[in-house]
């Protein structure tokens, strides 16, 4: 399912709530509540429908929930006295609003309701007011301005005037468009033109508060924490913002530019009846404090005791735009900036509230689980109580993932100490008390399990976050290239520790490279194969021996040996004379500096690309590994662990050492002595598992155990490859839930284990990872000169 | 456990400024030192896990609060065989690179302050034999071997293919 669509069936979801909601404060109204907050949750809900059918382009729902929307604003100003709304009618609109949800949802017509329309738009007359909205309903063709743009067009064109914080996404736009050029500020005479004309005219009169100039110089990983400068400035009131202007002059040059970086820094003049503290507290989850100074220049000083105080309705709209030019393109985001105000006409008092709602589509561009999450969040707001309402900017919150870790550490250490106590437990004289003491220790066992796991799930993100990026660079790769590719995507709701998300980008960006460049042939050639034109690259993402298993399979020409061994011998990596097995050859493609591109091109070819994607991904305790077939293409397999944070592992014994084997690799046990074992040359052990034939391996020679070990137990595990292998051990003694600690961070590598664990009694053992321990068995075994090249 | 350790000046018209304060040990008769700096702590001798063919100096991997540490024996490195470790053996806990490791040594002796101008560089014989001596310092009649301790754990991570090959052969 494309991300919009997904983004879609969520809003729908959403709706239904608010449409709850709604109806609920409605009937609540007729049957005679008074409350304020019943009104303005009303309102809410009608709203945030609005705005969000507007982003998916439902034409009708935000028709009639504009006309809607304009109604309940005639009572939540005051307009309308509570007593004499017709709630009768109210209550029939949100089933014809909830008739429009469903229509829209299943992409039927919907049926119009011009006399509700009619009815509604009475609802402000007798009053008197100046009912400015009246217009614009009456043609439900009409575009009506919404609150955000379509998470996949994220800029809109500014002659929409769109409101509030979505114009300040297209201001940004504007800003990017320029950074894009790569001028810097002085170059062209039209970024400093505008700056020219903008006469400063003060600060907007008549509106209270004082004037403030808020600083904000992000730091260049601005970006990649997933924030954007749209960001930032929709966590202040757009009503407050007099003028944004955006300082260039720390870009780089364009050659040296990385788009990932932000350079921007903004100087905004609000006018605002915010404390300090309170500007303060809206940046908490964008900005760290370094990142922005708040200067308070002039203006009667606002009541801080107060809490946020209640919108105030004074658009800075007609008020010529003022601006405090520092920056190149600050005229231009001015000119935006004066369409905030009278932008959505219907409420004549522009407020906060467009914030909330605004945002989910606006931070779109961050992963996509995080978006609907903070809609749902948000959306289930309105439906609980009015003290939640105020409170609805802060329901889901983003958190740093340093506090995140810290955490999870100490989760870890709660986890170690808790084996400590059961070991304790178990070495007490049974009586009355000890078996209250294990009955208690149990509960608190499951209660940590269940708070890990639940520490772990915040952590938790599917690998679609990665995958997305993927398709894009395929058709943009298959344009330079002139080949026809399509990209096939399985498995991308696999989830994985965000740990491991980060850092698989830019492995699967080089493994895809390397196939559209490499394997798959141009479709002339392919034709001449006797193949489809059309090549294929299947990404699939899945769940396997307790990691995560990434591979990339296309359908191209695979690894040409001959080439590749004739570069390798060149560069002396291997000897002039020595034979390789296909499959070791295949390996050299992991070697440094060999490429056996014919030329050099743009994408790939340096022979930096799949060596370094070896490097980075043995860093993080995985593995890469390539199967190719001549003529029918190559599959690059990637297995990483599913976090860096803890696993399910049996505790083995051999000898005196005791190791942790990952219980996701073990597939059964079972004595030495009921298994008949087979010798084959070189020593090679092997026993006979369910009809097959299975490699033996025993522990304590494999990792050079200290002592004699008496193995009589054998754990038949599960490669990453799928293949099974028996391994010797003397004694299982537990299993439990041990906490991964790095063996890299202080040490090295270790072969044979992927990393290290405390156990109950505070002392380390080692997390046997099975493939690295087939390799160290079998590099013990071969000849080392041959070893000794390859590993180079 | 932690040491109180009493202090020592060097006495010398050297300005406060220049000097160094050092952690010294003993492995045997031998004394060594590291600049008080990269102590991190010093504890007892606590049991480690070893390492599958890891270089002999490395010891095997403790739990330091949390943190997985190795521990190298100072006695191996410097070629007079392994440590016979005991409850009144010390782990020196430094601070190497970006790194934390321990150093197996017999005990702590002392902390003083030494002018720099009193460290002498390493005769090349030291550095031919282990090259794991930054310089010397006389001290009283002792004299203190300054450690290196990058060059202490450095062949102790990850086996390189030349250890690998050499174990095999």
């Amino acid at each position: 399912m494309d991300p919009l669509a997904e983004l879609k069936q969520t809003f729908f979801q959403e709706c239904e709530e608010l449409l709850g909601a709604l109806e609920q404060r409605l009937q609540a109204l007729d049957e005679g509540s008074t409350d304020p907050e019943d009104v303005n949750a009303a309102f809410r809900a009608i709203h945030s429908i609005k705005g969000g059918a507007g982003a998916f382009g439902c034409t009708e729902l935000v028709a009639f929930a504009h006309v809607f929307e304009a109604s309940l604003d005639h009572l939540r100003s005051g307009r309308v006295a509570v007593e004499d709304a017709p709630f009768a009618l109210f209550l029939r609109c949100s089933d014809a609003v909830a008739d429009l949800v469903s229509a829209a949802r299943n992409d039927e017509p919907a049926r119009p309701r011009p006399d509700l329309l009619e009815a509604l738009e009475q609802v402000g007359k007798p009053a008197g007011a100046a009912a400015p909205p009246a217009a614009a309903p009456a043609k439900p063709a009409a575009p009506v301005p919404v609150a955000a743009p379509a998470p996949a067009a994220p800029a809109v064109s500014a002659d929409d005037a769109p409101p509030g914080i979505a114009a300040l996404g297209n201001l940004l736009a504007m800003v990017e468009a320029k950074t894009g050029v790569g001028a810097p500020a002085a170059d062209t005479g039209w970024d400093d033109e505008p700056a020219a004309k903008a006469a400063s005219k003060g600060p907007a009169s008549g509106k209270p508060g004082r004037d403030v100039v808020l600083k904000i110089s992000p730091e260049n990983d601005l970006f990649r924490r997933v924030i954007e400068p749209r960001v930032v400035f929709a966590s202040l009131p757009a009503d407050d913002i007099v003028s944004i202007a955006c300082d260039l002059s720390h870009v780089p040059p364009l050659e040296t530019i990385d788009v990932s970086d932000c350079w921007m820094r903004f100087v905004v003049t609000m006018r605002t009846e915010l404390s300090i503290e309170e500007i303060y507290s809206r940046f908490d989850f964008t900005l760290a404090a370094e990142e922005f100074e708040i200067e308070v220049l002039a203006g009667e000083p606002a009541n801080d005791d107060a809490p946020v105080s209640p919108p105030v309705a004074a658009p800075v709209a007609a008020a010529a735009p003022t601006s405090e030019v520092s920056g190149s393109v600050a005229a231009d985001l001015s000119a935006i900036l004066a369409k905030l105000g009278p932008a959505p006409a219907a409420t004549s008092a522009p407020d906060i509230q467009p914030v909330a709602p605004a945002v989910m589509p606006i931070a779109a561009p961050a992963p996509v689980v995080e978006a609907p999450a903070a809609a749902r969040a948000a959306a289930r707001a309105p439906a609980n109580d009015a003290a939640a309402a105020r409170q609805r900017q802060a329901v889901s919150v983003r958190v740093d993932l340093d506090r995140i870790d810290k955490l999870m550490n100490l989760v870890g250490e709660i986890v170690i100490t808790q084996s400590m106590l059961v070991e304790c437990v178990r070495s007490l004289p049974y009586d009355v008390h000890a078996a209250k003491t294990a009955e208690g220790i149990l509960t608190l066992s499951r209660q940590t399990r269940e708070l890990q796991d639940h520490v772990m799930a915040v952590r938790a993100q599917p690998v679609k976050a990665v995958f997305q990026r993927m398709p894009r660079l395929v058709r943009e790769l298959a344009q330079t290239l002139g080949k026809e590719v399509r990209l096939v995507l399985e498995g991308e709701n696999t989830e994985v520790d965000k740990t491991i998300i980060e850092e698989l980008a830019d492995p699967l960006t080089h493994m895809i490279r390397n196939s559209m460049d490499h394997g798959v042939e141009t479709p002339d050639e392919r034709i001449a194969a006797g193949k489809p034109p059309e090549g294929v690259i299947k990404l699939v993402a899945e769940h396997r021996a307790g990691r995560i298993v990434i591979s990339v399979t296309d359908d191209g020409r695979g690894i040409g040996r001959d080439r590749l061994l004739a570069k390798a011998k060149s560069r002396g990596l291997v000897g002039a004379d020595e034979k390789l097995a296909p499959e070791e050859i295949d390996q050299l493609i992991f070697a440094a500096g060999l490429s056996t591109a014919e030329v050099i091109s743009d994408v790939s070819g340096r022979g930096v690309g799949m060596d370094v994607v070896r490097r980075n991904v043995e860093s993080l305790g995985g593995r890469i590994s390539v199967d190719s077939e001549p003529g029918r293409g190559c599959k690059f397999t990637l297995a990483l662990p599913l976090t860096l944070a803890v696993l399910e592992g049996m505790v083995i014994r051999c000898a005196e050492d005791r190791y942790v084997i990952p219980i996701a690799s073990v597939i059964e046990t079972q004595h030495l002595a009921s298994t008949p074992i087979e010798h084959l040359t070189f020593g090679q052990e092997v026993l006979r598992w369910r009809g097959e034939i299975t490699p033996l391996y025993r522990l304590g020679s494999v990792m050079g155990s200290s002592g004699t070990p008496n193995e009589n137990i054998i754990i038949i595990a599960e490669t990453e490859r799928g293949d099974n292998v028996g391994i010797a051990v003397d004694e299982i003694v537990g299993q439990q839930q041990v906490v991964v600690k790095s063996l890299e961070g202080n040490y090295g590598t270790v072969n044979g284990a992927s990393a290290a664990t405390i156990l109950g009694d505070g002392l380390v053992a080692l997390i046997l990872d099975v493939d690295s321990m087939l390799r160290l068995a079998a590099t013990s075994e071969r000849p080392p000169a041959t070893e000794l090249k390859l590993a180079g | 456990m932690t040491l109180q350790l009493g202090e020592k000046h060097f006495s010398s018209a050297q300005p406060e400024s220049a000097a160094r304060r050092i952690v010294t040990f003993k492995v045997g008769d031998r004394t060594f030192g590291i600049d008080v700096g990269m102590v991190r702590e010093i504890k007892g001798w606590q049991a480690t896990t070893p390492l599958p063919h890891a270089a002999p100096h490395v010891r095997g991997v403790l739990n330091l609060r949390g943190v997985i540490l190795a521990v190298y024996d100072l006695r191996t490195s410097i070629g007079l065989g392994t440590t016979d470790a005991t409850a009144t053996h010390v782990i020196v806990v430094v601070d190497i690179e970006d790194k934390v490791a321990g150093l197996l040594v017999d005990s702590v002796s002392d902390i003083v302050d030494v002018p720099v101008s009193a460290v002498r560089p390493a005769p090349d014989l030291e550095r031919d034999e282990h090259g794991l001596i930054e310089g010397l310092v006389l001290l009283d009649t002792d004299i203190v071997a300054l450690l290196d301790l990058a060059a202490v754990i450095r062949d102790g991570g990850a086996e390189t293919p030349i250890a690998r090959v050499a174990r095999a052969s």
